[in-house]
């Protein structure tokens, strides 16, 4: 499959008359993670679900401005559509409670008919291991997502994301309420995905530590506009910009 | 010197539980009566009471309830079958487009719904399927309990679909899923607990309502076994048949409403069992 550029271009949001994001632009790569640093309430988890069509669901927004999945118009295309190709993982651990392990996994593809029977284990299998959680559930496949630990239901959710190998992978702070040693795994996971799949991986954290251990670029955003942009060693090293500089040192 | 505190104490604890014991005597009252009473007419009938016509008021002979528990079953299905769908794409309908106009239209009207004296839903019935058919049908009771069972149901699934956290809602559509697929498959799923307490109460609010019945279904005794042998056709169901045979000074009679009485009951009995067996609570 192709690789797919996420491009953003003078991206405006109004949710129920506040201005959410002021003429925000951006790139993602494939093949590389793109962390959305900024602040609580600045607009990134806004800016993610614009790029996957969630901002549908939030009555009263109103969108502006350009979004390109390659060459996939996604302000314009069939949401369904762009949702498909592109996967998301949310703050909250949220597995379908009602379905088992491999259920959840298996839904994606199931629902879309890519897989069935074998094919359709094997890709479980796969999406179970890219997220680090295979070696603790193989013997439970028929568990029920409440039997795991939070980190677990976590990575449970991603492997639900992956199942459909999706071109443009978005996470929501999706380690704000994890233990560390799922946190660590989650970011590999992510790493990994990002390179052998070439695939988009658009992170939102607060935590610029997370930004700096997986990141290959940075965004970031504050009240809605974005102040800084570049690889992430730049960013950190020699932020250009004071905000920025103070955000890293935990001022604002 | 008694302690004070401790004697009013003791005071207050049992007249709370005297209380309670008082709140709760008349059902266990009305359970012990029609448990005796039914549990001998329904003992003297044998089989035959599940399955024979009444027999002629004032025989010495008891007879059955067999029609009217024929036509309270084909009710029950009937019902289920009219007013189930319906009561769950109202509610879905609520809980989905929660904001529209009519949608608020449709909670306000509901819940007037379970205001209205059903007897009045039986009148509007005869007025609109009884009258123009040109006779008493199951069908034409099926449809006043259909609306009798619809804001039962509604409110019941309504707050149950209600209830699904939003970001199940948003892992569903953010895998591709349409609406349809959201909705039956997860908020639904999540919910199936609560959806089939929706169903059941409805069901077993509507097998034992009477007043619905009086202008709908006719009452029809003496066709059986032969009838009734569609839904177009009068019937019979328990409720009716207690509300009319409790009021005879036949005692062969009187037992047949007593013992239907214990069979409504254990019908009911053993749909909320099944409730509670059939359906887990889905824990997040």
């Amino acid at each position: 499959m192709e690789p797919v550029e996420v491009k953003v271009s003078d991206l405006n949001v109004w949710i129920g008359g506040s201005h959410i994001l002021k003429g925000v632009s951006m790139k993602a790569p494939p093949g590389a993670v793109t962390a959305v640093m900024g602040p609580s309430g600045s607009g990134k988890s806004t800016l993610i679900r614009v790029i996957n069509r969630l901002i549908d669901l939030i009555p009263g927004a109103r969108v502006e401005g350009k979004v390109l999945l390659g060459s996939l118009d996604a302000l314009r295309a069939d949401p369904y559509e762009v949702r498909r190709r592109t996967g998301m993982v949310f703050q909250e651990p949220n597995p379908f409670p009602h379905m088992t392990i491999y259920d959840n996994v298996a839904i994606g593809p199931r629902i879309h008919g890519l897989a069935r029977g074998e094919e359709l284990d094997r890709l479980v299998e796969w999406a179970l291991r890219m997220a680090h959680l295979w070696d603790e559930v193989k013997d439970r496949l028929g568990d029920y997502p409440h039997q795991l630990s939070g980190g677990q239901k976590q990575r449970l959710s991603l492997a639900r994301a992956l199942a459909l190998k999706p071109r443009v992978l978005l996470l929501d702070e999706p380690t704000a309420n994890i233990d560390p040693v799922s946190t660590v795994k989650i970011e590999r996971s992510i790493m990994e995905y990002a390179k052998t799949a070439m695939a988009t991986v658009i992170i939102v954290t607060h935590t610029p530590q997370q930004a700096a251990r997986i990141s290959d670029h940075i965004l970031f955003i504050y009240q809605g506009r974005v102040v800084e942009y570049g690889p992430t060693r730049e960013v950190v090293l020699h932020p250009r910009h004071e905000l920025t500089r103070k955000f890293l040192g935990g001022e604002v | 010197m008694p302690d004070w505190r401790r004697v009013k104490d003791r005071i207050f604890t049992v007249a709370t539980v005297l209380l309670a014991l008082l709140a709760v005597a008349p059902l266990f009252h009305i359970l012990a009566t029609v448990a005796i009473r039914g549990g001998s007419a329904i003992l003297r009938g044998g089989v035959s009471f599940f399955t024979d016509p009444p027999a002629y008021p004032g025989s010495e002979e008891l007879g059955g309830v067999g029609p009217a528990l024929l036509g309270t079953l084909w009710l029950g299905l009937a019902t289920s079958l009219i007013g189930v769908p319906l009561a769950l794409l109202t509610a879905v309908y609520m809980v989905e487009y929660r904001e529209s106009k009519l949608a608020r239209a449709t909670r306000v009207f509901t819940s007037s719904l379970l205001e209205v004296p059903t007897v009045l839903i039986g009148m509007l019935v005869f007025l609109v399927v009884v009258v123009p058919m040109g006779r008493y049908s199951l069908a034409a009771g099926s449809i006043a309990l259909a609306i009798v069972m619809l804001p039962y149901t509604v409110s019941y699934v309504e707050r149950a679909l209600d209830g699904v956290p939003r970001t199940y809602r948003e892992a569903g559509y953010s895998i591709g899923m349409t609406r349809a697929q959201v909705v039956f498959q997860v908020v639904m799923g999540i919910a199936s607990r609560g959806v089939a307490a929706g169903v059941l109460v409805g069901v077993a609010k509507v097998l034992s309502e009477t007043a619905p019945l009086l202008f709908t279904i006719g009452s029809a005794r003496g066709s059986y076994p032969t009838g009734p042998q569609s839904l177009l056709e009068p019937g019979d169901a328990l409720p009716l048949l207690i509300f009319q045979f409790a009021q005879t000074p036949y005692s062969n009679w009187q037992d047949l409403a007593w013992g239907s009485a214990l069979l409504l009951t254990l019908i009911i009995l053993v749909i909320f069992t099944l409730l509670r067996l059939l359906f887990r609570e889905v824990k997040l």
